[in-house]
């Protein structure tokens, strides 16, 4: 793993989740837009070994807890939890073609999204009503878009992901 | 050759020392990590996300406004934007002094009785570095904080209408929670209903009045003002217009009222934060 451009690349999808660029694809009514941050957990998870996938996993949520998190530490727990879960998945079924890694991202968002929010109600910082249709929104949309973004992430972090294996 | 060298060694080199700790134990240092973050007190967790915001401010800025041109909104009915929702709403505002002044004349019987308004308010101008509006939360970061005399619950102004208060601060920037977040909760009043009813946040860019008997007459336009809170706000301000309004679904001898903010929160630059008391 090419830990400099893990950072690099992180960072960089930290600041455009945070700021509202992505607010022009956002669609109504909860103005749902796809988690970059989430879909690059299961790249990760997918394409890495299961150790590197562990680290991205926390690695990854810590981004998204300082840039789009709103209670500290509820994403670092819930994305590196599902994150090891599903490199270790991995190692059992491979999660090759688009649609299964389409629903990959699908289910690892709506899961990640339900334990962040619990965490959050554990703090006592959470008073959102609608928080299932909003998490089903940004799980649909992340579903849709992730396998697209697969690639320039593949390409950024010089990672062939025709080479998948189970590790 | 040396390149070649180095690229052949440097994956040998990291499987060594991340072998040299199992699996297990990292996930269960980092799963630590997460935990201590979740239970450390908030005023130190949020540094961690105010520092990020302090250092992207400038590509975090330049998004915002690739997206705001991008975007072409339409306001919503009796919504205006810019420089004439700023004259409108401090129109708006006026009014209602006025109106009280009159209530106020007329409860006293001729007394006479100052309105002081915003007079003796500490005004603080802070440029908005981070929006961030979503269907679970509804926030400002701004480029002010503890250093600048801020507190948990000033009102702040946006285009002269009250747009949200203060809800978390670090020495140097402020998260200003607006009243259209999911969590907030603002006593107001509609139009000339001499009735307080609690507005809460609907995380769609608009805020709900219910528990309003359907006897009173509401209407599409009227303007919904703030609450004076001793210490925090000592005169009414107008905080949204009503955009809808309709029977409550579930209980129809209520309304179910629709607030939309007066002015585009999403393309304000700077806002102002009240401070009723300030410090000399």
């Amino acid at each position: 793993m090419r830990w400099v451009r893990f950072a690099a690349f992180i960072s960089l999808v930290a600041v455009l989740q945070a700021s509202l660029l992505l607010d022009i694809i956002a669609l109504p009514p909860f103005r749902s837009k796809p988690n970059l941050l989430l879909i690059l957990l299961v790249f990760f998870a997918i394409h890495s070994n299961t150790t590197n996938a562990i680290i991205t996993s926390f690695a990854i949520g810590f981004a998204a807890d300082i840039s789009i998190g709103y209670t500290m530490g509820s994403q670092t727990i819930s994305f590196g939890l599902f994150g090891t879960a599903l490199a270790y998945l991995h190692r059992v079924i491979a999660i090759r073609k688009i649609p299964y890694q389409a629903l990959a991202i699908f289910i690892t968002a709506f899961m990640t999204g339900t334990l962040a929010h619990f965490l959050a109600l554990l703090r006592g910082q959470s008073a959102v009503s609608n928080v299932y249709s909003a998490l089903l929104g940004t799980a649909l949309y992340s579903a849709v878009v992730g396998p697209v973004f697969f690639l320039p992430a593949a390409w950024f972090m010089r990672i062939k992901t025709h080479r998948l294996s189970r590790r | 050759m040396a390149r070649k060298l180095i690229s052949d060694l440097g994956p040998k080199r990291d499987n060594v020392r991340l072998s040299s700790l199992s699996r297990p134990m990292l996930f269960t240092w980092f799963m630590l990590t997460g935990l201590i973050l979740l239970f450390a007190p908030q005023n130190l967790t949020n540094d961690l996300q105010f520092a990020f915001a302090r250092i992207f401010r400038w590509p975090l800025t330049i998004g915002k406004n690739i997206s705001l041109y991008a975007r072409t909104r339409r306001p919503a009915p009796g919504v205006m934007f810019d420089k004439e929702s700023q004259i409108q709403n401090y129109i708006a505002n006026l009014e209602e002094q006025l109106r009280q002044e009159h209530q106020k004349v007329v409860e006293l019987s001729g007394l006479r009785d100052r309105f002081h308004a915003l007079e003796n308010a500490g005004l603080i101008m802070a440029d908005v570095i981070r929006v961030y509006i979503n269907a679970a939360q509804s926030e400002l970061t701004i480029n002010r904080g503890q250093n600048d005399g801020l507190a948990e619950g000033h009102f702040v102004l946006g285009d002269n209408s009250i747009i949200g208060t203060i809800s978390e601060l670090s020495p140097r920037t402020a998260s200003v929670k607006l009243f259209t977040d999911p969590a907030s909760r603002i006593a107001v009043r509609i139009g000339n209903l001499n009735i307080d009813r609690l507005m809460k946040g609907d995380g769609k860019d608009s805020a709900k009045i219910q528990l309003l008997s359907t006897k009173h007459k509401v209407r599409v336009g009227d303007k919904v003002m703030t609450r004076k809170k001793p210490g925090f706000l000592d005169a009414s301000m107008i905080i949204g217009t009503v955009t809808q309004c309709k029977r409550d679904d579930r209980n129809p001898a209520f309304w179910d009222i629709t607030v939309k903010p007066v002015c585009d929160i999403e393309r304000l630059e700077s806002i102002t934060v009240i401070i009723m008391n300030p410090k000399e």
